[in-house]
């Protein structure tokens, strides 16, 4: 049935880097290795951003190791390749800023 | 309205995505599916305290984390559009409703589902 098909293609991120957020806030990243449809992942050199202990919704740079994971499908929240990601500096200020009258 | 069809219609529209976690994703609709998950492109995603932001070029989120979706006014517009296509389109049976597909399978003679008169007799000769 088509419209049981997800929309999820995890297929053309094998063997590429993919940055993982996980229900309860920790964030994994590492190269896709397998993935089944109920979205749990097999990652290799998978590495967590640890959180700033006086603040646990905020990411750090700082990583921990963790090696090969199995990360649980039905704690996946995100899924994005690492490619193309940057912090950036608040792009809606413009949108607000509204012509003096 | 179905939320769902709405979702569908939003597809190519830009839209923002709340999670359960407060953190909100800006984008690109690419695809979406019957759990809700939903493939972005072209992705801002801020903090849920709103003052941190990420550029992600794609991004799948997991149907059973959003808490809302905002979409365009316009979405809703098309959306009707759709359905009116669609009611046209399966006129007499459409997707909900009608002659139900389960559950009496080998039932002979009897009630055939709400409409088609005769049919059931039709098939005997």
């Amino acid at each position: 049935m088509s419209h049981k098909q997800s929309a999820v293609e995890l297929a053309k991120f094998v063997d590429k880097g993919v940055h993982v957020k996980l229900a309860g806030g920790r964030e994994v990243s590492g190269t896709l290795k397998g993935y089944d449809q109920l979205l749990n992942m097999v990652l290799d050199d998978a590495v967590e951003y640890l959180r700033d202990p006086e603040d646990m919704s905020r990411v750090t740079t700082n990583t921990r190791k963790l090696g090969l994971v199995v990360c649980r499908g039905t704690v996946v929240m995100a899924v994005s390749p690492t490619a193309g990601i940057e912090e950036i500096a608040n792009p809606f200020t413009a949108q607000m800023q509204q012509p003096a009258e | 309205m179905l939320p769902l069809s709405l979702l569908k219609a939003a597809q190519g529209h830009p839209m923002l995505i709340e999670l359960k976690n407060g953190e909100t994703y800006n984008g690109h609709l690419v695809n979406c599916d019957t759990w809700m998950n939903v493939h972005l492109r072209e992705v801002i995603c801020t903090s849920k305290d709103g003052d941190r932001f990420w550029r992600i070029p794609e991004c799948y989120i997991r149907g059973n984390t959003v808490k809302y979706m905002r979409v365009q006014e316009e979405v809703m517009e098309k959306a009707v559009e759709e359905q009116k296509k669609y009611r046209r389109f399966g006129q007499g049976r459409g997707g909900r409703g009608g002659r139900g597909g389960r559950g009496r399978g080998n039932e002979r003679g009897g009630y055939r589902g709400g409409r088609g008169g005769n049919r059931g007799y039709g098939n005997r000769g």
